[in-house]
């Protein structure tokens, strides 16, 4: 229970601190900090395979990607969460946050469950059904992972258009 | 673009938007919505200037965030009433799917996309975009039809089409003047959705055909500003004499076969009860009327009746392509084959 709340705290602190706009190293690393306890959150629930999932791809490919496109838009004077323009978004953020509690807070009827709770098998199977029923939409998916990356070949295709920054 | 890519992305665009079109789950449905938008991107960057590549941009920004309202809706819909098909959507995100799937349209007033993106690619790609790319989102929203607050489609679509006859008025780009009427029809489109989707899908066809030759026209032309239309004559003048008419049949002008689902709506609205809101349809199809007016006079009315000193063009195609012919024919003589029509439907 105690877990489960810190992990929930920290996740609203690191979206607030994405969606207060600063420079992308520091939204990224908002992110990265958030994807961490939400993967948490995930384990304190039980599923603990679609938290290592969660991790896996999202932190390790996604960010990873955004990452390289960030390092190509880099600027000489970031703003981070002590500038004015990005710390006013976390004061009104923040704010909201307050205001959204004090209306509709009124039990903590969700983490309840958490207590006492037993791995249900039940509600799992759902991650086995898409290999089984859910094939075709699989080969699918393949197909338009193949398509992502004929569209990204063909967008950088040409004359210095396909590679890094020299700068 | 290499035949092989080339080939790739088409039939990547006709997968996704059959992908959605024969789908019950909503993840199939979203996942084909992506695909096609995946699949057009670099046909629109397939010149690769600047104009190109912003257009290109603000397509993929705008159509993955529908795509992401999109997925959310149909995930919190799952969550309320524990089964993920679409036509029984029920929940109260029925409205968020709606403005999700408006904004993949470009339905007022989250049509702010559409004209910059046409203008940035050609026009044949903006033929696939205002026709193709239509069909997959609109199949969905006349599956959830009946469970959508008719308010919010009737509202929708008086927006549209008084954005796109009112926005279209400024333009002299005949690619953006396309778009505010891709917008406009749209708006007929969706205002009968809830009443009777066979109205829908009656209007979507004359619309398509009706576009399919103007944007064909157009390409052929190679004129994009309204006063490089007026050199058309001499290269084709059966083409500058037909497509004013057919533009007189994107205004939905009797006798044109356009007039038909104007006629159609504005009766089922009046049996609906909803006659002012039929009448303020009406009234903001003459601002489009106008300027497809405007494009006519320029096209063919700008030539006196007498025998003109200039000669045609020396390399003037002499026959006019046969998918052209076959849909200029449509745009202009099928209104009175309307119970026909109706009975496909």
């Amino acid at each position: 229970m105690v877990m489960m709340i810190v992990f929930s705290v920290m996740f609203l602190i690191s979206l607030i601190a994405v969606a207060s706009n600063p420079s992308p190293y520091f939204a990224a690393l908002g992110l990265m900090i958030g994807a961490g306890v939400g993967c948490g959150m995930l384990t304190q629930f039980g599923m603990t395979f679609l938290s290592m999932i969660l991790f896996l791809i999202y932190l390790g490919g996604m960010l990873v990607v955004f990452a390289y496109s960030a390092a190509l838009a880099a600027e000489p004077y970031p703003s981070a969460w002590g500038s004015l323009e990005v710390f006013s978004y976390v004061v009104g953020y923040l704010m909201l946050v307050v205001v959204m509690w004090m209306l509709l807070v009124n039990d903590f009827g969700a983490f309840d469950e958490i207590e006492g709770c037993v791995m249900s098998v039940r509600r799992y199977v759902g991650v086995s059904e898409m290999y089984n029923a859910g094939g075709y939409m699989l080969l699918v998916a393949g197909w338009v992972l193949l398509v992502a990356l004929l569209v990204v070949l063909e967008l950088t295709r040409g004359f210095g258009r396909g590679c890094l920054r020299a700068v | 673009m290499s035949p092989y890519i080339l080939f790739v992305m088409l039939s990547s665009l006709g997968l996704g938007t059959t992908l959605t079109f024969t789908s019950s789950h909503w993840l199939l449905a979203w996942m084909g919505l992506e695909i096609n938008t995946l699949a057009i991107i670099p046909l629109m960057t397939n010149k690769h200037h600047p104009r190109a590549v912003e257009a290109a941009t603000k397509y993929f920004l705008t159509q993955a965030a529908a795509a992401a309202i999109l997925l959310f809706a149909s995930i919190y819909n799952a969550w309320y009433s524990g089964q993920w098909f679409i036509q029984d959507m029920s929940s109260p995100v029925s409205t968020l799917m709606t403005l999700a799937i408006a904004i993949k349209l470009g339905i007022a007033p989250m049509h702010f996309w559409l004209p910059e993106v046409m203008q940035g690619i050609s026009i044949s790609t903006g033929l696939i975009l205002v026709t193709w790319q239509k069909l997959a989102p609109l199949a969905l929203l006349m599956q959830i039809s009946h469970n959508i607050k008719p308010e919010l489609l009737i509202i929708l679509g008086l927006m549209s089409t008084i954005i796109g006859g009112w926005g279209g008025l400024n333009q002299t780009q005949i690619r953006k003047i396309m778009a505010y009427s891709s917008i406009a029809h749209l708006g007929w489109i969706i205002s009968i959705l809830h009443f009777m989707p066979a109205l829908a899908m009656i209007n979507l066809f004359i619309y398509l055909i009706m576009t399919i030759t103007m944007f064909m026209t157009f390409n052929l032309l190679n004129s994009p500003t309204i006063n490089t239309l007026a050199m058309n004559w001499s290269k084709s003048p059966i083409l500058a004499a037909t497509s004013a008419l057919a533009l007189l049949s994107l205004g939905g002008l009797p006798p044109l076969t356009g007039f038909m689902p104007k006629w159609l709506i504005i009766q089922e609205l009046t049996n609906q009860e909803l006659a002012p809101t039929a009448t303020l349809l009406a009234l903001s199809a003459l601002l489009s009327l106008f300027f497809y007016l405007r494009l006519s006079y320029s096209l063919s009315l700008t030539i006196m009746p007498n025998t003109h000193p200039q000669t045609l063009n020396w390399n003037m195609k002499t026959t006019t392509p046969l998918p052209l012919s076959l849909m200029m024919m449509m745009t202009l003589t099928m209104l009175p084959i309307t119970p026909t029509i109706i009975s496909l439907f």
